[in-house]
C-alpha cells in the first residue's frame, strides 16, 4: 500500500495503491491523516481519494475513510472517492458507503 | 458438539404478517407455474429444489437463544425470548432422561436478552439445577427486577428450581461440565461479553453478541482476532451495515456482517454465523444481507475460506 499525493485546480489528489487490509491500514491511516493536513495547510477546497490503482480495500480500510471524512470536514475540506475499480465498487455498495461518500467515476481536477 | 439457534433477532421480537405469508405462498404458486404437486413429498421436493430461503421459510423472529449440545448437561447463550421453546423442548428432554442441569452464559442483561427467563419453564421444575454465568456482577438484580409486580405477575422466588449465579472474570477460563469457557469483555452500553467454548476434543464456538467494533479503536480487535483464533463457528453480532454502524447508529452497540468477516478472516475462524438480526428487515433483507456477505468474503480472502452461515430460529450446526 502507498500513497502519493499531488495539487491541482486547489484539489489535492491522493492515489491509493495497493491494498489496504489488516496489514496495511495502519500506514494508511498516517498517510490520510497527513494529506489531509497538508490540504487544509495549503488552503485546497477538496481531497479527492483517486482509487484507480487500489486492489482493494477491507473494513479496516473504510473504517480510515469514516475517520478521514471527519477530519476534513473538521478541516472544510469535501472529500471524493474516485474512479474505483470493480471490486472496490462492490464492496463500497455490500458495505453501503456508497451512501456516506460521494463517488466519482473519475478523477475530475478541471485540469 | 451441535449448535442450534432458538432465537436469532436483535433487540426486539417480530413475526412475519399475513400479508407477509400470503405474499410468499403466491410467489411458490407462480413459480410452480402450472405443475401437478400432488403430495406433500412433491411439495417439498419442488420448495427444496426451486424456493429460495427467504422464499420458502423465514428467518423467524425470537430474540437471542442459542444452545450448544455437548455433554450431559444443558448450554444456553441468553435468555431472549427463543428461550421459551427451548424450555418446552428440554422439557421432554427431561423427560426422556436428560439431566436436569442448565448452564447459562449470559452476554449482558439487556431487555431483549433476558425477556424469555420469566417464561422458562423448567424453572418452574423442582428438581432443576439452573447456573447462570455471567461477568455483570448484577445478573441477579437484573433477572429480579423483570418479575417484580409492576412488569410481571410471577415473582422471582415462586421459582422452585434451584437457580445459582455464578460471576466470570474475563480472560479466566473455567470448567463446566465438561467444557472450557472464557469470556471477552466487548463493547457497548453496560459492556457485554462474549464466550469462548472448547470441548475435550478442541471444538471451539465462540459467542460474540451485542458488540460494536469502532472505526476509532481498531487496535483494540486484537484481542477478538485472539478471542475468535481458529474458532470452528464464530457466532457474531451483524446487525447493522457497516455505513450504518459508523453514521446514524454509531455507538448503538453493534457490529456489521463485513467486519465480523475480516475479524474471522484474520483469526482463520472456519465458519462465521450471521448473528443478531436487524428487527426491521425481512426475510428478503436478510437472505440479500447474507448473499452480500458471501460475495464480500470471496472477494477480500487471502487465505483458506470462511464459511459463512446465517442464523435462523431452528438452525442447527453440527461442527
Amino acid at each position: 500500500m502507498d500513497v502519493s499525493c499531488r495539487s491541482a485546480n486547489g484539489i489535492l489528489v491522493a492515489a491509493i495503491h495497493g491494498r489496504v487490509d489488516e496489514s496495511t491500514w495502519e500506514g494508511f491511516a498516517d498517510r490520510m491523516r497527513e494529506a489531509i493536513e497538508q490540504a487544509a495547510a495549503t488552503k485546497q477546497s477538496e481531497l479527492i481519494l483517486d482509487l484507480s490503482a487500489l486492489d482493494y480495500m477491507s473494513s479496516r480500510g473504510l473504517r480510515v475513510l469514516t475517520m478521514a471524512k471527519r477530519q476534513a470536514e473538521a478541516a472544510g475540506l469535501a472529500l471524493t472517492l474516485a474512479a474505483p475499480n470493480e471490486v472496490m465498487r462492490e464492496i463500497l455498495a455490500i458495505s453501503r458507503y456508497d451512501k456516506l461518500f460521494h463517488i466519482s467515476d473519475s478523477v475530475d481536477t478541471g485540469e | 458438539m451441535l449448535v442450534r439457534f432458538w432465537g436469532t433477532r436483535g433487540s426486539l421480537p417480530v413475526a412475519a404478517k399475513a400479508d407477509a405469508i400470503r405474499a410468499k405462498i403466491a410467489n411458490a404458486l407462480v413459480a410452480a407455474n402450472g405443475r401437478s404437486i400432488t403430495s406433500f413429498g412433491e411439495a417439498e421436493a419442488f420448495i427444496d429444489g426451486q424456493l429460495d430461503f427467504a422464499a420458502s421459510g423465514t428467518y423467524g423472529g425470537a430474540t437471542t437463544c442459542v444452545e450448544i449440545e455437548v455433554g450431559d448437561s444443558f448450554f444456553v447463550c441468553d435468555m431472549g425470548s427463543g428461550l421459551r421453546e427451548f424450555g418446552l423442548s428440554a422439557m421432554k428432554r427431561c423427560a426422556e432422561g436428560h439431566k436436569r442441569t442448565y448452564n447459562f452464559f449470559q452476554s449482558h442483561l439487556h431487555w431483549d436478552h433476558i425477556m424469555g427467563f420469566p417464561f422458562f419453564v423448567p424453572a418452574f421444575d423442582p428438581l432443576a439445577k439452573i447456573v447462570i454465568h455471567s461477568a455483570h456482577p448484577d445478573a441477579e438484580d437484573a433477572l429480579r427486577r423483570q418479575q417484580e409486580e409492576i412488569s410481571f405477575p410471577v415473582p422471582f422466588d415462586w421459582l422452585r428450581a434451584s437457580i445459582e449465579f455464578v460471576a466470570m472474570t474475563p480472560g479466566e477460563p473455567i470448567e463446566v461440565d465438561g467444557l472450557t469457557v472464557t469470556a471477552e469483555k466487548q463493547q457497548h452500553s453496560h459492556d457485554s461479553y462474549g464466550y469462548r467454548f472448547t470441548d475435550a476434543e478442541g471444538c471451539t464456538v465462540v459467542f460474540s453478541t451485542d458488540s460494536e467494533h469502532k472505526p476509532d479503536n481498531m487496535k483494540d480487535e486484537a484481542a477478538f482476532i485472539e478471542f475468535f483464533r481458529n474458532a470452528d463457528l464464530v457466532i457474531c453480532d451483524t446487525m447493522y451495515s457497516l455505513a450504518d454502524s459508523v453514521s446514524m447508529k454509531e455507538d448503538w452497540g453493534h457490529s456489521s456482517n463485513i467486519v465480523a468477516i475480516d475479524l474471522c478472516h484474520e483469526a482463520g475462524a472456519k465458519r462465521l454465523a450471521l448473528f443478531h438480526h436487524e428487527p426491521t428487515y425481512d426475510d428478503e433483507d436478510i437472505q440479500r444481507m447474507h448473499q452480500e456477505s458471501i460475495r464480500y468474503e470471496a472477494l477480500t480472502r487471502e487465505g483458506s475460506e470462511l464459511e459463512v452461515l446465517c442464523a435462523y430460529d431452528g438452525l442447527e450446526i453440527r461442527l
